[in-house]
């Protein structure tokens, strides 16, 4: 009996070959045990006209598919990417776009790989893949990925993935990225590296499913034409620079740029930053008491810490640890290991490999240690779990690494790369669309935020989202045609800042005027777990931007309104008496407002909020707050109480003018005030270690440290020691 | 695309932290806005601009800090004013000052009765030794002594 032949180079199995390829790195330490890259050096010129080959035919793939699809998330937020990978799974390159999905795509390869496909399920030239299964690696089940392998005479040579965030899988309402969601069931479908087609075409029962299962097939189905014209214009690309450059310089230089860019990212780390230890923590929470689902033991609102330390060790490698994350939860927010190297992928595109060559060798030099078993970000229970939002947290978690990434550039002297990110919530729909489509919807306007301050200039206005910045929300207009309401806000809130020397970006308000749908209801999309508390991104002095909300306003009379012409509510104004200005009901829901049937001319409200300021307020620069009133970016109650500088408003030059002199005294009574109201450390330390010893605080937050310290002894010790509590004290 | 960084931007950056500052120490390591480390002796203690000292910087410099804390509502809305202000059944923030000059160096927001955070606690000998190549003497063991000053708290109060 011969030895079957596998599909891998010289007959082997890409089984064997994964398991080889990850013996070398554990004996070199180096990519492919590449310990000596000189392919690429040899010949610079011919390595750089490789990678530029290799990346520009991966943004035409991403430009191809934004041309076949039709999903305005695909048109014109444009979230979605290509990866070329190689035959073991591992990221050569990938195009612009929402670089999130680096390692995860590479390791739904290596699923299929270790499950033996090769063999029982056949890996075929012109096979088309999909996945979007969290368990095996995603961030949440809306990111479909499609994967095509790659043959050249016959020997697999490699892989090429699209990811598309879909706008419809057939979920529980509303059906994108539900809340009202806790079992698996309710994600909508899902596929787990499943063949859905072949010989350069999809299968027909394929299409017939995905027409019958769901609301948006035709979107659906355009979108994986999109992501399969992307993956076979570079497939054909990679067969053209093999005959041009061979495949034996093909198979060595994709490798080395793995193992050259994981020796450039501890280069830069090195050049960057600091070695030490640097801290922070993000209280996620789950508002779920009110949301209707079945699964009732999910009827709860629970908080949950998630510690985030980063160690940069001696060698330049990274290193970050959740210990004393507490415990996973029935509803959809629960993360994954492998979504965290997600989250991690994306920061690290923007902050660190930044030159357009990031790949898996961008985080070979870094490390996530796994959290523990049965914690929120590795729930054991996963796969019963629904998995339509871990972004939740996990946003919130990159938005704050971002920020410590800043405190370590800070030390370095590079002062310019400090900043971070805040993310933020918005409104969900499912209903019927003003052409009578039932289908889930969702408010996605000129909302957003703005990135915390640079250590050498004001954050940009509405300038940031975490997701990569070249993925923006897009036109208005576009949006308005998918979903039955019109944005109605275009202008920046004074109040979403983060104060301090520089200021925070600013935050446009998203507000949505419902209009011309028979039936909807509306509720959360989540980007966030922060509500009531706000995240700790302020930044030597500067203070964190405030809380963020989503609101329903309700006029009482708006045809009243409109017949007389009177104004109509177009920005928030004063965050203090926003209520009583407004000729109707408004009704603050939070982080996730229950489903709530949604009538025509209603506000939906998302109050955006900030990243951190940088610097000490009374610090800032009088004529930069003069500036911003000029541009209505700052509020004359905001100058005189926040940065203490005394203004006047010239009604003949229409300009706001500092008074130089009374802005001295109010800033030094200011530090006076602080002096005379701060308290010694030692004293604010018993005053507030008599609180924890007498559990005086809100039953949730009481609930969360034992979650933590029923999930860690470390962090248990850590509290403890803290407080300088007994060893047997619980929470 | 970013063009490389200059390699030499620490010692510059130091230089011109050393013109600005009142005392005469050398600073061994920024670690915020008016904050350093500095060698002072053979100890390295962190210092403010104005010249106050909070301690060794293996100690979490917030401890030698005056702190006010915003847990409640009156005190939460002179920042965040209306629907921007965060529940202070949950969430406190601290504002941290210096005892001398009152300037705020840092704020913090966190849940209710959760420790101080310690933002950064820079491995220096390792820095000076391993990546500038250039060694400092009088080597200091890297570890957090922030517990030693709270657990003598808790004896001082017992």
């Amino acid at each position: 009996m011969t030895e079957r032949k596998g599909i891998g180079e010289n007959g082997k199995t890409i089984k064997q070959m994964l398991a080889e390829n990850e013996n070398l790195y554990r004996e070199t330490g180096c990519y492919a045990g590449i310990t000596e890259p000189h392919l690429l050096k040899e010949n610079p010129i011919k390595g750089e006209l490789f990678h530029s080959r290799i990346m520009s035919s991966l943004i035409a793939g991403r430009e191809t598919t934004r041309q076949v699809a039709a999903s305005p998330f695909v048109r014109e937020v444009a979230e979605l990417c290509v990866g070329l990978y190689t035959p073991e799974g591992d990221n050569i390159a990938q195009s612009t776009g929402i670089q999130v999905h680096i390692k995860l795509m590479g390791d739904n390869i290596q699923w299929m790989i270790n499950r033996n496909y090769e063999e029982e399920v056949g890996i075929n030239d012109g096979d088309f893949f999909l996945s979007n299964e969290p368990v095996i690696a995603n961030m949440h089940a809306a990111d479909v990925y499609d994967i095509l392998p790659v043959f050249w005479e016959e020997e697999l040579i490699g892989w090429v993935v699209t990811v598309i965030m879909e706008m419809d899988i057939g979920a529980v309402s509303p059906g994108m990225m539900p809340t009202a969601n806790v079992e698996r069931g309710t994600d909508g479908l899902k596929w787990c590296c499943e063949r859905i087609g072949s010989n350069d075409r999809l299968n027909r029962d394929f299409e017939h499913k995905i027409e019958m299962c769901l609301d948006m097939s035709d979107i659906f189905l355009l979108d994986r034409k999109g992501a399969i014209a992307a993956n076979i214009r570079v497939r054909e690309e990679v067969k053209r620079m093999i005959e041009e450059f061979g495949i034996d310089y093909y198979k060595r230089a994709t490798r080395e740029l793995i193992e050259e860019e994981r020796r450039n990212q501890l280069a830069r780390i090195r050049q960057r930053m600091v070695p030490g230890r640097f801290r922070s923590v993000v209280p996620a929470e789950f508002p779920m008491a009110d949301q209707p689902v079945a699964w009732t033991p999910a009827k709860k609102d629970t908080i949950r810490l998630i510690p985030i330390q980063m160690d940069i060790h001696p060698s330049g490698r990274l290193e970050i640890d959740f210990e004393g994350v507490g415990e996973w939860g029935w509803h959809p927010f629960n993360g994954t290991p492998n979504a965290i190297w997600g989250a991690v992928s994306v920061v690290t595109v923007q902050t660190l490999s930044t030159d357009g060559r990031a790949n898996l060798g961008s985080l070979l030099a870094m490390n996530v240690k796994k959290p523990a078993v049965d914690t929120l970000l590795n729930p054991s229970q996963i796969q019963k779990l629904a998995t339509s939002t871990p972004w939740a947290p996990m946003l919130d978690m990159f938005g704050m690494w971002t920020h410590m990434l800043g405190v370590a550039y800070y030390l370095r002297g590079f002062r310019e790369e400090t900043f971070n990110y805040r993310s933020s919530a918005g409104w969900q729909m499912a209903g019927y669309d003003q052409m009578g489509n039932k289908r889930p919807l969702m408010a996605a306007g000129t909302g957003f935020f703005g990135p915390g301050a640079c250590g050498v200039c004001d954050g940009v206005d509405c300038g940031g989202w975490l997701a990569t910045a070249e993925v923006d929300m897009g036109n208005a207009e576009v949006w308005e045609l998918f979903v039955p309401h019109m944005e109605v806000c275009h202008a920046f809130d004074p109040y979403s800042v983060g104060y301090g020397r520089f200021r925070s970006g600013l935050a446009i308000p998203s507000i949505g005027m419902i209009h011309n749908s028979p039936q909807l209801i509306g509720c959360a999309a989540l980007g966030t777990a922060s509500d009531r508390i706000i995240p700790n991104l302020g930044l030597f002095g500067g203070y964190p931007g405030g809380r963020r909300t989503m609101i329903l306003m309700r006029y009482d009379n708006l045809p009243e309104l409109m017949e007389k012409r009177e104004p109509l509510l177009f920005e928030l104004g004063d965050p203090r008496d926003l209520a009583e200005r407004f000729p109707g009901q408004v009704s603050d829901h939070g982080l996730i407002p229950a489903p709530v049937e949604l009538r025509e001319g209603d506000l939906c409200v998302s109050a955006n909020a900030s990243g951190g300021g940088c610097g000490d307020p009374i610090e800032r620069n009088p004529q930069f707050i003069a500036a911003d009133m000029d541009n209505g970016l700052t509020t004359e109650w905001q100058a005189g109480n926040i940065y203490c500088v005394k203004t006047d408003y010239n009604e003949e030059t229409k300009q706001w003018h500092v008074d130089e002199t009374a802005t001295e005294e109010m800033r030094q009574a200011k530090s006076k005030e602080r002096l005379s109201r701060g308290m010694p450390a030692k004293d604010w330390w018993q005053k507030s270690r008599q609180r924890v010893v007498d559990r005086d605080m809100d039953s949730k937050i009481a609930e969360m440290y034992q979650s933590s310290m029923k999930m860690s002894d470390p962090f248990s010790q850590e509290f403890k020691d803290f407080w300088a509590l007994p060893d047997d004290f619980t929470m | 695309m970013s063009k490389p960084k200059d390699d030499d931007r620490f010692d510059k950056y130091i230089e011109i932290l050393q013109e600005r500052v009142s005392y005469s120490e050398k600073i061994l390591m920024p670690l915020g806005e008016h904050l350093n480390v500095v060698q002072k002796g053979t100890e390295r203690v962190v210092k403010c601009d104005c010249g106050h000292e909070f301690g060794d910087w293996r100690q979490n410099w917030k401890l030698g800090a005056l702190i006010f804390s915003r847990d409640d509502n009156e005190k939460l809305e002179e920042i965040y004013p209306g629907i921007k202000r965060p529940d202070p059944d949950l969430c406190e923030v601290r504002e941290f000052y210096c005892p001398e000059c009152g300037s705020m160096l840092m704020v913090e927001a966190v849940p209710v009765g959760y420790p101080l955070v310690f933002d950064a606690l820079p491995d220096i000998d390792t820095f000076y030794r391993e990546w500038l190549g250039r060694p400092l003497s009088e080597e200091k063991e890297f570890k957090d002594m922030t517990y030693d000053v709270t657990r003598q708290w808790g004896r001082d109060i017992e």
